[in-house]
C-alpha cells in the first residue's frame, strides 16, 4: 500500500529531539538545508538508489490522497557508513517498499534527510542522515521488528 | 635546535605508529620496491583511524606529545562513545553522530608536533584582522547565505585544498597513492583531488599560474618521498580548523609553501609529515605528522559525484530565499 504520510511529531519529542547535546557541531548541510521544525514520514516505493559520495540519495514515489504519484528524494550519510550500519546492494533495489522518517528541506520542495529507513520485514536501519538532534521517534503505526 | 626538535617528534610519531602497526605487520616484511626501482608506497591509506585525535594539542600537556594512561583511557572512551552511537540505539541516535566515523584512537597527543607545545602558531595581526572579517561574515551567513559566494569551498563541492585534503575529517578520508615511472599520483576521495607529482627534477611552472591545490614536485630522500608544493590560489582554508569544521580554517596567502614527507613504515602504514609555511599568514612554519593506514574494508573509493551547483547549493539558496518570504511583511514577498 503506497501512501503518503506526513505526520508532525509530538510536540514533546520533538522538544527533546532539539534539546538532546551532540558530540560535534551539527553538519553544515542540514542546518541550511534543512527544516528541524519539518520532520515528515513516508511510505513508498523505491524508483532509484544512488550510491554516491559524499551523500546517498533514494529516489521513491507514493501516492497522494487523490491517486496522484509523488516523488520524493531521500538524502543519506555516505556509503561506507551506511554499509557499516547494515545496508546492502540489495537492500534499496528498485520496487523496494520503504517507510522513511526524515526532515524536509526549507525550500518546500519534496526533498528530506533521511533518519530511519523501514522495510516490509520491519527491518529498520538508521540513514545516516545529518540532521540537529535525534532521529525522528517512530511513529504510530511504523512497522518496526 | 627547532629541526632537532623537529626530528625527535618525527622519530616519536614513528614510533607510535610502529608499536601500534607492529602488531600486525607480517613477519619478514620488508619495504618493496615498484618493477622500475622506487619505494613502493601504492595503496589506499586512509586517514580516518585520526579522527580522536586533535589537531591541536591540549595547553595543559605543554610540550608533552603523548598521551599518559589516564589520558588515554579518556580517549578510548570518547572513541567507544562515538562508536556506540555509530552502532546505534535505534530509538535515541544523534543524527549528527551518523555521519561520521569514530576513528580508533592513539597515543598521540596532536597531529601538530611543532612548534613543540603542539599548537598551530599565531596568525600574522593583518592575518588576524582579515580572518575575523571573513568568520564574522561566514557565521552571519552561513545558513541563510545570499549567495553561493558565502559558502565555503567545501561547501560549494571545489575543494579542501591541498592541506585540508590529507588531514583526518569526518567522513570520506580515503588516500592512494599510485606510482608510474617519473610520477607518484596522491588521490584524495573528498574532494575528488588527484595531484600528478613529477619526479624529474623539473621547475615549478611560472608565479603567474595560480592552482587551487597548487603545484607539486617530488624527489625521493632514501626511501621517503618528499612533496613540495606551490602556487597556490589562496582561496581554501589551510587545515580544518579548531572545531573540525573546514569553515575556521585560515585563507593563507599566494606565499604559501607545503612541504610533504611519506615514509612506508611497515605492511600497512605510510607515515605522513606536512610542513607549512607561509610568513604572510603565520608568525612561523609548523608541522603536522601522523600515520595513513590501511583498512580490511577500504579497498574501494567511490567517485565523489559533487560538483558545485547541485543539489545541496539549489536547496540552500532556494531554502534561504524561502525562509525570507515566509518572515517578510504581509503583501511584500521575497526580496
Amino acid at each position: 500500500m503506497n501512501q503518503l504520510r506526513l505526520r508532525t511529531l509530538s510536540l514533546a519529542s520533538l522538544l527533546l529531539s532539539l534539546t538532546i547535546s551532540v558530540p560535534v557541531a551539527a553538519h553544515h548541510s542540514f542546518t541550511a538545508q534543512f527544516d528541524a521544525n519539518k520532520p515528515v514520514t513516508v511510505r513508498g516505493t523505491v524508483t532509484k538508489m544512488d550510491w554516491i559520495n559524499p551523500h546517498s540519495w533514494i529516489h521513491m514515489e507514493t501516492k497522494g490522497p487523490d491517486g496522484k504519484t509523488i516523488t520524493w528524494m531521500v538524502e543519506l550519510g555516505t556509503p561506507n557508513v551506511l554499509i557499516r550500519r547494515g545496508f546492502t546492494k540489495k537492500a534499496l533495489e528498485s520496487g523496494t517498499e520503504i517507510v522513511v522518517q526524515g526532515y524536509q528541506a526549507k525550500n518546500g520542495e519534496n526533498k528530506m534527510n533521511g533518519g530511519y529507513v523501514t522495510f516490509k520485514d520491519g527491518t529498520r536501519l538508521f540513514a545516516g542522515g545529518s540532521g540537529p538532534g535525534e532521529a525522528p521517534t517512530p511513529t504510530p503505526g511504523t512497522p518496526q521488528k | 635546535m627547532r629541526g632537532s626538535y623537529l626530528a625527535l617528534m618525527w622519530v616519536l610519531t614513528v614510533a607510535i605508529a610502529a608499536s601500534v602497526s607492529a602488531q600486525t605487520a607480517s613477519a619478514g616484511w620488508s619495504a618493496p620496491k615498484t618493477p622500475w626501482g622506487d619505494p613502493d608506497l601504492q595503496g589506499i591509506w586512509p586517514s580516518t583511524h585520526m579522527l580522536q585525535t586533535p589537531v591541536q594539542r591540549d595547553p595543559k600537556m605543554g610540550t608533552r606529545a603523548v598521551l599518559n594512561d589516564e589520558e588515554y583511557a579518556q580517549r578510548m572512551r570518547q572513541v567507544k562513545a562515538f562508536a556506540n552511537i555509530e552502532a546505534g540505539n535505534p530509538d535515541r541516535v544523534p543524527i549528527s553522530a551518523g555521519w561520521f566515523d569514530p576513528g580508533k584512537g592513539s597515543r598521540q597527543a596532536s597531529l601538530v608536533v611543532d612548534p613543540p607545545d603542539g599548537r598551530i602558531p599565531a596568525l600574522t595581526p593583518e592575518t588576524q584582522k582579515r580572518e575575523a572579517e571573513r568568520l564574522a561574515r561566514y557565521k552571519q551567513k552561513k545558513d541563510a547565505p545570499d549567495t553561493w559566494l558565502d559558502l565555503t569551498t567545501w561547501d560549494r563541492c571545489i575543494s579542501l585544498g591541498a592541506v585540508g585534503s590529507m588531514l583526518p575529517f569526518y567522513y570520506n578520508n580515503g588516500i592512494e597513492i599510485v606510482q608510474a615511472p617519473g610520477y607518484v599520483v596522491i588521490r584524495n576521495e573528498m574532494i575528488h583531488e588527484a595531484r600528478v607529482v613529477p619526479l624529474d627534477g623539473r621547475s615549478h611552472v611560472g608565479t603567474g599560474v595560480r592552482m587551487w591545490m597548487g603545484d607539486s614536485r617530488g624527489h625521493w630522500e632514501g626511501t621517503t618521498l618528499v612533496v613540495e608544493t606551490t602556487n597556490f590560489n589562496a582561496r581554501v582554508g589551510v587545515g580544518p580548523g579548531d572545531g573540525g569544521f573546514f569553515d575556521a580554517a585560515p585563507r593563507p596567502t599566494e606565499q604559501l609553501r607545503v612541504t610533504e614527507r611519506f615514509t612506508r613504515a611497515d605492511e600497512h602504514t605510510v607515515d605522513y609529515q606536512v610542513t607549512i609555511q607561509d610568513p604572510n599568514t603565520w608568525t612561523k612554519p609548523w608541522t603536522m605528522a601522523y600515520p595513513l593506514r590501511q583498512e580490511p574494508n577500504y579497498t574501494v573509493i567511490s567517485e565523489y559525484a559533487c560538483h558545485e551547483g547541485n543539489i545541496f547549493m539549489h536547496d540552500v539558496l532556494s531554502g534561504a530565499r524561502a525562509e525570507e518570504a515566509k518572515s517578510a511583511p504581509a503583501g511584500k514577498g521575497s526580496k
